[in-house]
């Protein structure tokens, strides 16, 4: 289980600091990469030295490249086409659902405020795809 | 034997007359006998002619008489004939003049139809461009009521994001401190971190109370039929889910459809009923009843409880966003749910009003377009 790397692709410096904070506090101890802001992630995921991801916690603000482009364009490559990502974000707007969904998002939570709160959604997230969902056979590796 | 020949016979008395003058006398007796007999015939035969003229003239002067008879009322009837013609040649020369007439008022007639269709064209014209004046109108309406719009979609997405983004490090890292630092803070300290945790924690439900509220009136509309009935059954069963320990009587009363949009209905049987299940709360025996009564094309859906009310003398603000007739301490909220029933409610065409007394319940009415 903690060969499964985290990415968490988030441009707010105190969210970055909650989330990895909540992670902590839900023992979840697998390797997190930090990407700041959409060219980063991309180039993470699909670029030169690019290695799999056992699951992409994904905001949709995000400068240079808006997070549902990088879904977009993660969906589009067959390296990344099933690797799991949770929409992590503030807004509950439905074309925001709409449209992450209908890009292939394969979760959306919306961020609380409540930290308490907060860190149980992690938790619940880290439980879900790391330990109970099966991840798709060829990322289990790390490169 | 004639009488000549009897003269030449010779005679058996030779003393008597004179045989000659015998005979002569004989035959001038003859004669004259003959000549009357023929005098007498010819009379007769005149006689007779003239009679026979006589019956003749008489005749012919009947005949005449006929004729004339005839005449006479051949006569008369050329003149009844004549006056029958005259009759005819006035009855036809009248007739002329009321075809005339009738001519002169069919063309009047055509003229006015004439002119009243040409009225109508340059009415029509005239209408035509009056709507398309208004649909230009109209058109430069919509286009800035979507402006508008999309102005306040942004603006709500802006706030939805931009705002929870710091109220969430307020109260990430308030909680942070309190944990990583509680050996280090003293009673006051840990309490004024715990009251910024809540005041975070409170302006992100307000932040998301006037965003439901705005998205009552942003949005398209999708007008259809709405069983009610059926939204109070599965909220009323989610708000049991939520609290199984408490026991509230309900009653819903079936088949209530009204005319609307499904998702904001939605949001204001929720709103009323989970009012109604707040301020309930500290009843025992507490019951909600749900129920409608169609009147004039329209729906009047009641939602009634016996819960804490609330004083009608206050009732003026009640459906204001944010006004409150009860503490925070006493039921939690922040003043939205009314406001957003109401604003549903009023673009659905529809009203609302609510009664109420204090320890003994309320009643929320609204109006709908019945379910065509």
């Amino acid at each position: 289980m903690d060969d499964k790397r985290i990415l968490l692709v988030e441009d707010n410096a105190d969210d970055e600091k909650l989330t990895l904070r909540a992670l902590k506090m839900s023992n979840i101890a697998n390797p997190i990469v930090v990407a700041r802001d959409g060219a980063e992630a991309l180039d993470l995921l699909l670029g030169r030295g690019a290695g799999p991801f056992a699951l992409v916690l994904l905001d949709l603000r995000l400068p240079k490249v808006p997070g549902l482009e990088v879904l977009k364009r993660m969906r589009a490559d067959t390296r990344c086409r099933f690797m799991p990502v949770v929409i992590l974000t503030s807004s509950k707007e439905e074309s925001d659902l709409i449209e992450g969904y209908g890009l292939g998002a394969n979760s959306y939570v919306r961020k609380p405020v409540d930290f308490h709160q907060f860190v149980d959604a992690i938790a619940t997230l880290g439980m879900y795809w790391l330990i109970l969902n099966e991840t798709p056979p060829a990322l289990v590796k790390v490169a | 034997m004639s009488t000549a020949a009897t003269m030449l016979e010779p005679r058996a008395n030779p003393a008597a007359p004179g045989r000659y003058a015998s005979a002569i006398l004989g035959i001038l007796d003859e004669f004259a006998k003959e000549s009357m007999r023929l005098q007498q015939t010819a009379l007769l035969n005149v006689l007779d002619d003239s009679h026979a003229e006589r019956g003749r003239l008489d005749e012919t002067r009947r005949a005449l008489l006929n004729i004339l008879d005839d005449a006479s009322a051949e006569k008369s009837q050329f003149a009844h004939t004549q006056r029958a013609i005259l009759n005819i040649l006035d009855d036809s020369a009248n007739e002329k003049l009321q075809l005339e007439a009738t001519e002169r008022a069919v063309l009047n007639i055509l003229e006015d139809v004439d002119a009243e269709r040409m009225e109508r064209t340059r009415a029509e014209a005239q209408v035509r461009a009056l709507n398309e004046d208004l649909e230009a109108h109209v058109a430069q309406r919509t286009a800035a009521l979507a402006a508008a719009n999309q102005e306040l979609e942004a603006f709500a997405y802006s706030v939805s994001h931009d705002l929870r983004a710091p109220l969430r490090s307020i109260d990430g890292f308030s909680q942070a401190l309190l944990e990583d630092y509680s050996t280090k803070l003293d009673d006051d300290g840990k309490d004024s971190l715990r009251r910024v945790r809540n005041a975070a924690q409170h302006m992100a439900a307000l932040i998301d109370d006037m965003l439901k509220l705005s998205r009552a009136t942003r949005g398209e509309l999708n007008i259809c039929p709405v069983d009610l009935s059926a939204l109070a059954h599965s909220i009323l069963a989610a708000l049991r889910q939520q609290a199984p320990e408490r026991s509230v009587e309900v009653s819903i009363a079936p088949g209530m459809v009204a005319q609307g949009d499904a998702r904001l209905l939605g949001s204001v049987m929720e709103n009323l009923l989970s009012n109604a299940w707040k301020f309930t709360g500290k009843k025992t025996g507490a019951r909600i009843a749900v129920s409608a009564e169609a009147k004039d094309g329209e729906l009047e859906c009641r939602v009634r409880d016996n819960g804490a009310g609330f004083d009608m003398a206050y009732a003026r603000n009640l459906f204001t966003p944010f006004q409150r007739l009860h503490l925070a301490t006493e039921f939690p909220g922040n003043g939205i749910g009314l406001a957003t029933v109401k604003r549903i409610v009023a673009r659905m065409g529809g009203s609302v009003r609510a009664e109420g007394v204090p320890g003994e319940g309320a009643t929320f009415c609204f109006t709908l377009p019945l379910a065509r």
